[in-house]
């Protein structure tokens, strides 16, 4: 399918937030309880639509633990969005996200938009982490704030959504420069046909010339 | 800028040659539009499954390093990791295979022997050869072991030879190992393997060539078979015990060389008195490191030179102004330096220039053995280059069941080492000695974690691959030096895992030994009928007679052997057992010696 824009995101936060579920709620609608510990990276891609234009929305879900923070910081290269998510039912994960931040902000473009997502709704019995307070968090550090859960998907569209809407009015402001990559964002081609083909088809063949030699 | 990064480009084929040689003007000028053989992917077990997740493992502005989804599917907690160079293709163009299978003896008297190999394959000119390789080398491999399974299967029963059902004795015998019909089988993959892909090349889009890297685990023994400039190394780390265990007698039979002589000089001690060393299982093909034999192919053919280049090595590049004068050369296999009068002949382009990894073939490639490249040409001359790489492979072996590992150390990944696989992305940039290292310093930070394995081989392709500076320049992180631009990836195999593995195997195969002779079957006389070779009595060096007519050369008569008696020796083996750990590795190339 062709697209008028690529966004790149990045899901980030401490594991066992709930980062891989939140990606598959979005990518595949569906739940899976037991998640294989992310290690490295994991990408997951949908298209979706605003403002009458089809953007596609390239995810890349990071492993959270201390252990992997230095190959992660590479991958805040080339994002325009990012989802920091803490798990309402753990202080600490909430605790942990000026650290988050401060890593999000030193590595990233200046423009890149932040989402901050308080994930676990649906278990409000067991709750550590008071809305109002994520709420405060957001706005004493200029992010977007909600709270979702993966388990029943409330929302989980409008977190990726919103997110790609604050980054679209930013372009329409002029504020992203759409012809540097490094800030996440591509421009489809415009007369792109179908698919991207595989490698191979036409142009696309394994000679880039262009790069570095 | 512009030519730092150039500078810094290590590939494999000269960077002014197009990714695709350019076959306009020969016979497949009809190349381009010929379908792909196979669709471009990553491995299978990296589980990248649509074309979105493979768009964004290729980002070459990031480079991300990827680790199977589910580490379950590589066996014995093998690490892998991988990460796409920084452009200069669009795909990476390396890949990585694995493949467990069980060799089933037709007559069902023999126990399945399982068998695990890995493979890494890295591509130039295109992605086809590599991808080839990736799905079609352990099909030829399995053939190739089944062509001697009969030699091959532990015995359960060889009962009485039966001489006329055996082929006719031939003028002559010789007595050939198990090790050695396993060495031949993987030496005539690589061949076949090749060869396919030429047969392929009038019906698939042209698919470049590609180094080959294979490792074997059978009869608990480890085989790791090299053609190319990919390297493997197993690293050990031994405890003053076990290296007091060993001779003196060290890198006798080494399989070479510069590496490894450097490698026991500095060979370090951590905190509790462990030893840290690689040992070097592959030597890299490159025209420099082959140039003897590059050299006399090009003495004896000089039609493959068109009259275009020089089978010479100067010590001084020969000018115009100096004909007629005295200039030191040397030709062919010749390891010294003669004088002889310079003559226009040898103003020409030598057919190998350069040195190291910087060396070149006939100005253009800088890999000399693999797989493919049958219609490269070369820049300039446009003489095909083909009939001067090989696809014969150099292959080194380990027979796990001497190694030497006190169960109280709890040492084992130490002992018995961890052998790395990977690309020339690594290598290029990080030396043995601190890849070893690096292994296990990252097992300790991670002592029981199931994916410590795959933890290693990120650390080493985060390593190698740096990060991006302002300037986009991938630097080490460690210092300013240039890291690697060049697609990377790494496969790290804990050996003992496999040993293990295989003693149980062993142990069943004779639990089914003791459960048949407990019950007395007349079937088991027939096992030996449909064998073509018999195992002789030398239950030490294993070796099987081929074509034998009953009789060894010895003029004993075969005696029935116990199933596994090849490999259950590892008691009454004491003082071979006591060689080296380097001593066992054994080389089959004979250039690499030298
Ligand atoms: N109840 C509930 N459990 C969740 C939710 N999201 C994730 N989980 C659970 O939290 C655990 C960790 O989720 P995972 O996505 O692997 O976390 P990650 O490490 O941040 O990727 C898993 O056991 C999930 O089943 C949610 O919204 N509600
Ligand atoms: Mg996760």
């Amino acid at each position: 399918m062709s697209y008028a824009y690529l966004f790149k995101y990045i899901i980030i936060g401490d594991t066992g937030v709930g980062k891989s579920c939140l990606l598959l709620q979005f990518t595949d609608k569906r739940f899976q309880p037991v998640h294989d510990l992310t290690i490295g990276v994991e990408f997951g891609a949908r298209m979706i639509t605003i403002d009458g234009k089809q953007i596609k929305l390239q995810i890349w879900d990071t492993a959270g633990q201390e252990a992997f923070r230095s190959i992660t910081r590479s991958y805040y290269r080339g994002a325009a969005g990012a989802l920091l998510v803490y798990d309402i039912t753990r202080r600490e994960t909430f605790n942990h996200l000026t650290t988050w931040l401060e890593d999000a902000r030193q590595h990233s473009n200046s423009n890149m938009v932040i989402m901050l997502i308080g994930n676990k709704s649906d278990l409000d019995s067991r709750r550590e982490v008071k809305k109002e307070e994520g709420e405060a968090f957001a706005r004493e550090h200029g992010l977007v704030f909600m709270e979702t859960s993966a388990r029943t998907a409330a929302n989980v569209e409008e977190a990726f959504i919103n997110t790609a809407k604050e980054i679209y009015e930013k372009i329409q402001e002029g504020v992203f420069d759409i012809n540097n990559e490094a800030n996440g964002i591509k421009i489809g081609q415009q007369h792109s046909p179908t698919n991207p083909s595989l490698p191979g088809a036409g142009n696309q063949g394994g000679s880039t010339s262009s790069g570095c030699c | 800028m512009f030519a730092r990064i150039k500078k810094s480009v290590l590939t494999v084929v000269a960077p002014d040659i197009p990714a695709l040689p350019d076959t306009s003007g020969t016979t497949r000028a009809h190349n381009r539009s010929l379908p792909d053989k196979f669709t471009y992917a990553r491995p299978a077990f990296l589980q990248l499954l649509t074309y979105d997740e493979l768009k964004a493992s290729a980002d070459h502005n990031v480079r991300p390093i990827i680790v199977p989804r589910d580490i379950s599917i590589l066996p014995w907690s093998t690490g892998y990791a991988e990460c796409v160079n920084s452009g200069k293709s669009e795909w990476n163009e390396d890949q990585a295979a694995f493949c467990r299978q069980v060799l089933t003896h037709p007559s069902k008297q023999h126990p399945d022997l399982p068998y695990t190999y890995f493979g890494i394959f890295d591509g130039h000119a295109g992605y086809g050869a590599a991808l080839a390789a990736s799905h079609q080398f352990h099909h030829i491999l399995h053939e190739k072991l089944v062509d001697v399974i009969d030699m091959l299967m532990p015995r359960q029963d060889t009962g009485p030879p039966k001489p006329d059902i055996l082929p006719s004795p031939l003028a002559f015998q010789r007595s050939v190992s198990k090790d050695e019909l396993i060495i031949g089988a993987l030496e005539s993959a690589f061949i076949e393997m090749d060869a396919l892909l030429a047969e392929d090349r009038d019906k698939y889009r042209n698919a470049g060539g590609c180094t080959a890297l294979v490792a074997l685990f059978i009869l608990g023994k480890m085989f790791v078979s090299n053609a190319g400039d990919s390297r493997s190394v197993l690293c050990q780390r031994m405890s003053n015990e076990v290296l007091k265990s060993h001779t003196s007698n060290i890198s006798s039979n080494v399989p070479n060389s510069k590496d490894n002589s450097d490698s026991h000089e500095s060979k370090w001690e951590d905190k509790k008195h462990m030893h840290i060393f690689p040992i070097p299982f592959s030597h890299d093909h490159t025209p420099d490191t082959e140039r003897p034999r590059l050299m006399s192919t090009a003495k004896l053919n000089p039609s493959l030179m068109g009259g275009e280049y020089v089978a010479m090595e100067y010590a001084k590049r020969p000018a115009v102004k100096d004909l007629g004068q005295r200039i030191l050369y040397r030709q062919g296999t010749m390891k010294g330096w003669a004088y002889k009068t310079l003559t226009r002949d040898d103003l020409k382009m030598p057919i190998v220039i350069g040195e190291g990894k910087r060396s070149r073939l006939m100005g253009t490639i800088g890999v000399t053995r693999g797989f493919g490249d049958h219609d490269l040409r070369a820049i300039g001359s446009g003489l095909p280059i083909k009939p001067f790489l090989s696809p014969h492979p150099e292959v080194n072996y380990r027979d796990l069941t001497k190694v030497i590992s006190i169960p109280e150390e709890n040492n084992e990944d130490g002992d018995y080492g961890i052998l790395i696989m990977a690309t020339d992305g690594l290598w290029d940039v990080i030396d043995t000695e601190t890849v070893s290292k690096t292994v296990f310093t990252t097992l300790s930070k991670y002592p029981t974690e199931k994916h410590r394995y795959t933890m290693v081989a990120q650390e080493l392709v985060a390593k190698s691959r740096g990060r991006i500076n302002e300037s986009g320049h991938w630097r080490l992180a460690d210092s300013k030096a240039a890291a690697t631009v060049d697609d990377i990836s790494v496969i790290v195999i804990p050996v003992y895992q496999y040993y293990k593995e295989y003693l149980e195997w062993e142990r069943k195969c004779k639990e089914d030994l003791e459960k048949k002779k407990s019950m007395p079957s007349p079937a088991s006389f027939e096992t030996s009928v449909t064998t073509n070779g018999t195992v002789s009595g030398d239950e030490e060096d294993e070796r099987a007679e081929i074509a034998g007519d009953g009789y060894d050369a010895d003029g004993e008569t075969a005696t029935t052997t116990t199933p596994c008696d090849t490999i259950s020796s590892t008691t009454n083996d004491e003082e071979e057992g006591k060689a080296t750990a380097e001593k066992e590795v054994t080389s089959t190339d004979p250039s690499s010696g030298t």
